[in-house]
């Protein structure tokens, strides 16, 4: 049981090298749209498949998934709703209306520059080493719990946003528990 | 004799990760802030001739605290150490009076370079 427990130590820690990621990340999609992208502060918690799964069907949202496995495993999850397209996609110089194709190919650029940037971050501050895929693009209306390969995870949650063109992306990172000590290690490593 | 300088974040990590950064001959007394207006007091007390600011604070963020220094501690040399490192956030803070800006995660070398080039070592 003590090994699924992160300190407050471990956690403030955790929090920072996610603040430091997260900066890092809103810093490429900056300056590639040349717009500020506004940060809030992660969020970490204990999550399960079958609870997570939930908000993850709302139809009004594109979902891409991401996993990664090695030192570390377990998966993101990129989230997007579908109003926001319009706004980014002219800031990212596409033609708008967008046909369906060219939704998909902007999630999965925003997905490898977002959540890329974010996992990049965490990983090499904590000094790990995976290997991650390719992002794929998941269906909310026939999503299933089967699709996750985890029932319990660290949830770290990462939220994006533009105000004035209300973009809101998130990055949920799902770290499987057979992950939780390898991070602790690391976190106490940095810590002392 | 020892400079008096305060490290203000609010992450426990990134305060040890700065005091662990300062060069070692460099002659200080530190204090630490946990958010902007703790920040705020160690300059009024005469604790922070430098100042090592985080943007991202609870209760009065480092933005906030550069706005008020500016008007009141003119002298204070206020270097930014952040994790939100966009464009406007620099020049943000440049516009607000701070000496430098630098990007965390850290590198030391930097940090003893950018005090050199301050005349602060």
């Amino acid at each position: 049981m003590s090994s699924y427990f992160i300190s407050e130590e471990q956690k403030d820690a955790l929090q920072e090298v996610l603040n430091i990621s997260m900066g890092q990340a809103a810093d490429a999609l900056a300056r590639l749209i040349q717009t500020q992208v506004h940060l809030s502060i992660p969020s970490i918690k204990q999550s399960s498949s079958d609870h997570f799964i939930e908000r993850l069907k709302n139809p009004d949202q594109q979902l891409a998934q991401q996993s990664f496995l090695g030192e570390l495993s377990g998966e993101m999850i990129s989230l997007m709703s579908d109003g926001d397209n319009a706004a980014i996609a002219e800031l990212m110089n596409y033609d708008i209306p967008l046909v369906e194709h060219e939704k998909q190919e902007l999630m999965l650029e925003l997905t490898n520059i977002l959540a890329g940037a974010c996992l990049h971050g965490l990983i090499s501050q904590l000094n790990f080493k995976i290997q991650l895929a390719a992002p794929v693009l998941l269906n909310p209306a026939s999503i299933c719990i089967e699709q996750l390969s985890w029932q319990q995870a660290l949830l770290m949650e990462i939220c994006f946003q533009i105000p004035q063109s209300s973009f809101n992306a998130e990055i949920l990172i799902c770290l499987k528990q057979d992950s939780l000590l390898p991070l602790k290690n690391h976190l106490d490593m940095l810590l002392q | 004799m020892a400079i008096p300088i305060t490290i203000a974040d609010d992450s426990a990590l990134s305060r040890k990760t700065i005091r662990r950064a300062l060069p070692p001959e460099w002659e200080v007394s530190i204090c630490e802030a946990t958010n902007g207006k703790e920040a705020i007091t160690a300059v009024e007390n005469g604790l922070a001739e430098v100042l090592f600011l985080d943007l991202q604070m609870p209760e009065m963020d480092g933005y906030q605290v550069l706005t008020y220094l500016k008007q009141h501690h003119e002298k204070a040399v206020v270097i930014v150490i952040s994790a939100d490192i966009q464009p406007e956030a620099q020049a943000l803070v440049n516009a607000l009076g701070a000496f430098r800006f630098l990007k965390k995660p850290l590198e030391p070398a930097l940090l003893g370079q950018t005090l050199k080039e301050l005349g602060l070592l």
